[in-house]
């Protein structure tokens, strides 16, 4: 079999990536060179392979600007400053400008935030539903006001002949009551106890040896 | 924490950037991919085994590669018919000497056009240097697989027709420069030989 057949080819350019990663053993490396040594196409493939490789290794490692990484940052942050030189810087900053500041300034400032602070705060003291209840009474007191001494009167009238009905409502009420469930089987069960008792108490008269004793 | 956080982004943002910009077409999605990455190694801080960080920060922006891939994918014929543009030029170009520069761009666009995992594959071991150990946790494949994708996928990138033309060129101009000195070289040493005849 020749050296250079197709098939010894087709499997030392299998092997092309092996040998450029020296995954090969020293037969095989020592076969593989003698084959490409011989060979025109696999010398051509080898170099372009190695050509491809040698390119790809050369491809440098990238990196991303500064300022992709500033919303990352800001975001494990708390959504603040990014870098603690300038929080300081901000702090310092303010700090020298209240100390820079006029006294009556310095002291006025605080005073003044107390005020607004107060203010803010009684605000929310009449909320919008109690204004809304004091309106309604307001309002109330102002209609009644508007009443006449007759019109007062007649609704007067009107509140007692409801009371009436309501009470001779209610006697009725009570006494169908007192018949079907109450008065009746109550008077019955009384009445029932009262005899069972009375011959209770005549059949011990009777039973007792003192109470029949002649002295 | 914070500074913690910051340290491993110094630590691996190369990394990952470098594996998103080789991924994808455009270096904007590179960022974004690098950015959403960082959020999530942020979201999961506490969650993270620490030990095994750069891995799981592998495969957080391997997934994030796909997800922009399968998002581009309506753009993909635009950029195919690029491709093509591409490829007539250098077809156009083939008396051109091979420029490094050139290959490598187009080596570039190859890796790109590559499917995954071959690419991932690829852009971890051979640009990046990771370990096998460090692919297999990435992509969650065993050694022998990775190792089989690394092989085919260098094996289609060398497949890329434009990458091949581009050397095919090369391969011509330089037999031909050769005859030309081997020519020269043989002329001088007959006008040599004549001198000393002479």
């Amino acid at each position: 079999m020749p050296n250079n057949s197709e098939s010894q080819c087709y499997f030392v350019q299998l092997q092309i990536d092996s040998f450029l990663d020296g995954e090969l053993s020293e037969v095989q490396r020592d076969d593989f060179t003698s084959h490409v040594k011989q060979c025109d196409g696999c010398a051509r493939e080898f170099h372009y392979a190695q050509m491809v490789q040698d390119a790809v290794l050369d491809l440098p490692q990238m990196d991303c600007d500064e300022l992709v990484l500033e919303p990352v940052y800001r975001l494990a942050s708390g959504g603040h400053s990014t870098s603690e030189g300038d929080r300081k810087f901000s702090w310092s900053q303010i700090a020298g400008l209240f100390n820079a500041a006029p006294v009556f300034l310095r002291y006025g400032f605080p005073v003044v935030l107390l005020v607004v602070l107060a203010v803010s705060i009684g605000a929310p003291v009449f909320s919008p539903e109690q204004n809304a209840a004091l309106m309604t009474e307001q309002a109330a007191i102002e209609q009644g006001e508007q009443y006449s001494p007759a019109e007062l009167y007649q609704a007067l009238q009107d509140l007692n002949l409801a009371i009436e009905y309501l009470n001779k409502v209610g006697q009725r009420t009570e006494v169908l009551i007192g018949d079907r469930f109450l008065v009746t089987p109550l008077q019955d069960a009384l009445n029932a106890s009262f005899e069972r008792a009375g011959n209770r108490r005549s059949r011990s008269l009777q039973d007792d040896p003192l109470q029949n004793d002649p002295i | 924490m914070l500074d913690q956080y910051r340290q491993a982004i110094g630590q691996h943002r190369a990394r990952i950037y470098s594996f998103a910009h080789y991924s994808l077409r455009a270096k904007e999605d590179a960022e974004d991919v690098t950015q959403e990455v960082f959020i999530k190694l942020w979201q999961h801080w506490q969650k993270i085994d620490h030990s095994k960080l750069g891995g799981w920060l592998m495969r957080v922006t391997h997934n994030a590669v796909i997800d922009h891939v399968r998002k581009q994918k309506p753009s993909q014929i635009h950029l195919d018919r690029y491709a093509d543009v591409d490829q007539q030029s250098a077809t156009d170009d083939q008396a051109k000497q091979l420029d490094q520069r050139a290959f490598k761009d187009q080596l570039q666009v190859a890796i790109k056009a590559l499917a995954d995992p071959f690419r991932s594959i690829m852009i971890m071991r051979d640009v990046q240097g990771l370990s096998y150990a460090d692919i297999q946790i990435s992509l969650g494949m065993s050694e022998s697989q990775v190792k089989v994708y690394l092989h085919r996928g260098r094996r289609k990138l060398r497949d890329n027709p434009n990458l091949r033309r581009l050397f095919d060129s090369y391969v011509k101009d330089e037999t031909q420069s050769n005859k030309v000195v081997a020519t020269g070289a043989r002329q001088a040493a007959n006008d040599k030989g004549k001198t000393h005849a002479k």
